[in-house]
């Protein structure tokens, strides 16, 4: 894991005592875990009454250096002991590696979720809704009898928040076609998860 | 249910008669082959030379046969409402047997044919699927993360369009399901009625 020099310097201001009392480490850090984590967290997060004394821009600065790091550490999957480790170079003392070991323990899934749900993707299926008619005739041919499917399959793109919709249609054999396939697709599923 | 021939109709049908049999066979299958592919005039003049008529007249006959040929297919008409409706053209018996046979012979085709006139939606060609694990992605390491990636294909008129879809295995389970059920739908007491009673 890499870090910048402006990281590490923001972290070592949150390490000493002079600058950051137990007090308002504990809530600087719970506050950049908020404000990444929190979807509704505005940019009061740093107002608290706890952090009024310390000066902005040394607050702006460690908020990101501990940002940044969680962000750094959460990607990696980073254990306890590396985290420790991190944190002891930093000079940080025992008290506080606990506090920031158990508030990374208690946000990690949140985390991961966060991050895993980043990036691009093929456009996601998440629901399907049929229709089944019965076409009897049409101006150019009569006496069809014989059943016909609607199908419509509801799509999510991740990057933009459109929903376009699959609509097609098909006959009874063409839906047994298609869902014969998509069983063998779980079916395989089911075999790979097994081994 | 009988055809009703228009007069105009009656007149270029009227040629048939006055060639021999294998000639209004071979116009069947010109007829035939004129509504798989698109009609060909050339056809039309090389007979003309070979039966010493006007190729208007050839092909008035052709285009009359044409028409009694898919009209009979569309409406699905039986041999009797068919027999009973040429029977007004005044033709011979051996013409009229000959006639039969053609709409009997190419009555499936013709319908097939006019069935792609209907009005139509994308319809389902095929799928194609494979599965895949994201182990890791920019922004987290060390995934483990199944989803399907799905590739449909469908045509409309002719052309060909693919869609690139992913789902996880969660929804394709729910896919499977939804659908079965929609093809569990026709085996429901209410779809064989609704099917025996509409005939």
């Amino acid at each position: 894991m890499e870090l910048s020099e402006y990281v590490q310097r923001g972290f070592q201001t949150l390490a000493d005592p002079g600058s950051f009392d137990s007090n308002a480490f504990a809530l600087l850090l719970r506050a950049a875990f908020q404000s990444l984590l929190d979807a509704r967290a505005d940019e009061a997060a740093l107002d608290h009454p706890g952090l009024k004394h310390i000066d902005p821009v040394v607050l702006k600065h460690c908020h990101a250096a501990a940002a940044t790091y969680i962000l750094e550490a959460g990607k990696h999957r980073v254990d306890k002991s590396t985290l420790s480790t991190y944190l002891e170079d930093c000079k940080f003392d025992q008290d506080r590696i606990e506090i920031f070991c158990t508030e990374y323990q208690n946000n990690k899934n949140s985390l991961e979720t966060l991050l895993g749900s980043i990036g691009r993707a093929l456009p996601h299926v998440t629901d399907v809704s049929w229709r089944l008619e019965y076409q009897i005739k049409t101006n150019q041919l009569h006496k069809m009898y014989r059943p016909g499917y609607l199908v419509t399959l509801n799509v999510e793109n991740s990057d933009s928040q459109s929903h376009p919709e699959i609509i097609f249609s098909c006959s009874m054999e063409q839906l047994q076609d298609l869902v014969g396939k998509l069983k063998d697709a779980s079916k395989s599923l089911e075999r790979a998860t097994q081994l | 249910m009988l055809l009703d021939l228009s007069e105009e109709h009656k007149e270029h049908l009227a040629f048939l008669p006055q060639v021999d049999s294998a000639v209004v066979a071979e116009f069947g299958r010109i007829a035939v082959e004129f509504l798989r592919r698109g009609s060909n005039p050339k056809i039309y003049e090389g007979a003309a030379r070979k039966l010493n008529v006007s190729s208007d007249t050839i092909q008035h006959g052709v285009e009359g046969l044409t028409y009694l040929l898919t009209e009979s297919s569309k409406l699905m008409i039986s041999e009797l409402d068919f027999q009973d409706s040429v029977f007004v053209l005044g033709f011979p018996e051996e013409l009229n047997r000959l006639l039969l046979q053609l709409y009997l012979d190419n009555r499936k085709e013709i319908r097939t044919i006019l069935n792609e006139l209907t009005p139509r939606l994308p319809s389902y060609h095929s799928l194609e699927w494979r599965l895949d694990v994201q182990l890791a992605s920019r922004s987290l390491r060390q995934q483990i993360k199944p989803a399907v990636t799905l590739k449909l294909h469908l045509d409309q008129n002719g052309d060909h369009s693919t869609h690139l879809l992913q789902t996880d295995p969660a929804t394709l389970l729910h896919l499977v399901q939804q659908l079965e059920q929609a093809l569990e739908e026709m085996k429901t007491s209410h779809c064989r009625r609704v099917v025996r009673s509409i005939k």
